[in-house]
């Protein structure tokens, strides 16, 4: 699904990602744990089609390459970014981003757009699924949410828009134990044998929820060591200062 | 320029010969100084003579126009109505209201009070002004449907002035959603200059919605002056995007304990569209509160400004006031200048004022395009988020929707 070649990214002459290599197949769930600086977050936004960086290499999805594919057109391809840090909107109601959002994607692939009931009845279900007021989802868009609430809308987002690669920078970041929960069991659920995960973390503590097949170490822009779910539990006992 | 003014207060029908006479006089004192220029403090960012001097050739007062026109309303709104064909009442429609609970009648000089002229277009105003409208709302009448004032302009108008007043009256216990709606067919050029009074008794609410309902090329200047009695509000929205010049000027008093008065707009201007809103709130009584937001989203060559001054007379202690301009500039040759200023007798106050400018979050265009909205649709739906917050304000449903459709059209510049 997604295979990455000798992928170097660069922000004003500093090589942030050297020689990255990568391949998800569908069904799979990959975590890639790094220390702070490492990258992870770089290439997050280098999947999702965000400007701002000088790129060679070839990142391929469903076996094109997708380098100069705007970042619309990737997310209408399938490609997913969970946020670190969701933005606040004023003024947007969530609802209707998520409509405007899911009607976008539904477009581009020739489908037709739901109307406003039927929306409605789709995101409640959705949102109940997650554990999320109703009342959330007429309030401007994460404006006034909480850090947990942020990353459940998050969460929300994909399993209405039913990507087929997601990714999830650090979704673990500022949630407590119930939050990170809800947020693991909803990623969970939306496992199925023809999409795939990318996590990115810092801490194995998402990782007791959330069972990867693949565990990758992220230094200097570079994959150092890939290893099975046990890695994460040796990362943890031992740091990154070893590899 | 002044030569090429044919003001002409003779052809101005049933005036006795007094009223002439005093009309001149302020015709008299309009030509001492012209239309308002930059010079003046109140109008440094709105050179009004040099635009007139710019866009017309000759000007005169409007004479009678025959207009035999089939009225435009708003489909699916169930309102009252007062049509205005260039300035002038044509109609009324109160059906929706119980009988004897509203006044209305064509504004006439001599048997009503009228604002103290300030500037040179007040004293014009007074000159030249024929019609407008008196409405007055009883005592504890609560209206069962919004009112939409009409203001249509006929394709007829080229090189004129219409003068005009109106009155609003709200008497006690009373409230009234008012809508100002804007309908130009003209091709030519035409100047209006409104002068507008609007009295809230003890208790009562008014709800002032101005919305543009097709794009302008014309000039309009209304003022504004209104009086607070105890518990009463005045809520204003203003949405005229689509007019090429508009300059709105509030002059309100907050004369009793616990009135209230608010000024929300939201204004997306293109091309080389000039709006400019200025207030002066006064705060001459304890526990009043006063509330500005000024929103606005400049394109190519348009220029916005926002002159916000918010007195507080010394015994108009527990006074609360706030006002915050924030404005998008969406291109460089944009332009927007506010001048907020506070002038507070009293010591136990509160009193804030706030401006920002700046161009659309990249991050939030990022955000929204990583969920598959293209970017001129993300931009689209920021600008209209930052316009509409306000529209959280507004209770009345029918109207909300009503204004959502407009922002809608105005963000799409249609």
């Amino acid at each position: 699904m997604l295979n990455i070649k000798n992928l170097k990214v660069s922000v004003e002459n500093k090589l942030i990602l050297n020689d990255l290599n990568l391949k998800i197949n569908p069904g799979e769930v990959h975590a890639i744990m790094g220390p702070n600086g490492s990258g992870k977050s770089t290439l997050a936004n280098v999947l999702s089609g965000k400007k701002g960086y000088e790129i060679q290499g070839e990142i391929l999805f469903d076996e094109l390459n997708i380098n100069d594919i705007s970042v619309e057109e990737r997310a209408q391809k399938g490609i997913f970014l969970a946020f670190q840090y969701p933005v606040e909107i004023p003024g947007v109601n969530t609802n209707v981003f998520l409509r405007t959002s899911l009607n976008s994607i539904r477009k581009s692939k020739g489908e037709k757009e739901l109307d406003t009931l039927t929306f409605l009845k789709l995101i409640k279900e959705k949102a109940k699924e997650l554990g999320i007021d109703e009342k959330f989802l007429s309030r401007q868009l994460n404006v006034g949410f909480s850090g947990g609430e942020k990353k459940k809308n998050e969460i929300l987002q994909m399993k209405l828009l039913q990507p087929k690669l997601s990714i999830l920078d650090e979704t673990d970041s500022g949630l407590d134990i119930d939050a990170l929960k809800i947020v693991a069991d909803g990623v969970n659920s939306y496992k199925k044998k023809d999409n795939a995960f990318l996590i990115i973390t810092h801490y194995q503590r998402l990782l007791d929820y959330i069972k990867p097949d693949f565990i990758h170490v992220l230094s200097k822009g570079k994959i150092v060591k890939t290893g099975s779910a046990e890695l994460a539990l040796e990362l943890e006992k031992s740091g990154y200062k070893n590899l | 320029m002044i030569e090429n003014y044919n003001f002409n207060i003779d052809k101005i029908p049933n005036l006795s010969q007094e009223e002439k006479s005093i009309r001149k006089k302020n015709l008299d004192i309009f030509f001492q100084s012209g239309f308002p220029n930059k010079k003046l403090e109140d109008w440094k960012f709105t050179d009004l003579n040099s635009l007139i001097s710019k866009n017309f050739q000759k000007l005169t007062n409007i004479e009678k126009f025959n207009i035999d026109k089939k009225l435009e309303l708003l489909n699916n709104f169930q309102h009252n109505y007062v049509y205005l064909i260039n300035g002038k009442m044509n109609s009324y429609n109160f059906n929706y209201e119980e009988k004897n609970k509203i006044i209305i009648d064509n504004f006439n000089n001599s048997n009503r009070n009228v604002n103290k002229p300030l500037n040179s277009l007040n004293f014009l105003n007074d000159a030249l002004a024929i019609d407008g409208f008196y409405l007055e709302i009883k005592e504890n009448y609560k209206l069962k449907k919004p009112l939409i004032i009409y203001n249509f302009f006929s394709n007829n108008l080229k090189d004129v002035i219409i003068s005009n007043k109106n009155s609003i009256k709200i008497n006690k216990g009373s409230s009234v959603d008012l809508i100002e709606y804007s309908l130009d067919d003209s091709n030519n050029c035409f100047i209006k200059n409104t002068n507008e009074q609007i009295n809230l008794d003890e208790g009562s609410n008014l709800n002032y919605f101005v919305l543009q309902g097709s794009k302008s090329n014309n000039f309009f200047y209304k003022y504004i002056k209104s009086k607070l009695k105890k518990n009463s509000n005045f809520n204003n929205y203003i949405l005229t995007s689509g007019l090429k010049f508009n300059k709105i000027e509030f002059d309100i008093e907050l004369n009793d304990d616990n009135s209230n008065c608010e000024i929300y707009s939201a204004l997306s201007l293109t091309e080389n569209a000039h709006q400019e809103i200025k207030t002066l709130i006064a705060h001459n009584s304890p526990y009043c509160r006063s509330y500005q937001v000024i929103k606005s989203v400049l394109n190519d060559q348009s220029k916005g400004v926002y002159q916000g001054k918010i007195y507080v007379k010394n015994q108009a202690q527990k006074t609360n006031a706030y006002q915050l301009s924030k404005t998008l500039i969406l291109n460089d040759k944009s332009e927007f200048n506010a001048k907020p200023e506070l002038e507070i007798y009293a010591d136990d106050v509160k009193c804030s004022h706030g401006s920002t400018s700046g161009s659309i979050d990249e991050n939030s265009i990022y955000y929204l395009m990583t969920r598959g909205i293209s970017e001129i649709d993300a931009k689209k739906l920021l600008i209209k988020g930052f316009l509409a917050d306000f529209l959280e304000k507004v209770k009345n449903q029918e109207i909300k929707m009503l204004f959502e459709e407009n922002l809608e059209r105005q963000v799409n510049g249609s």
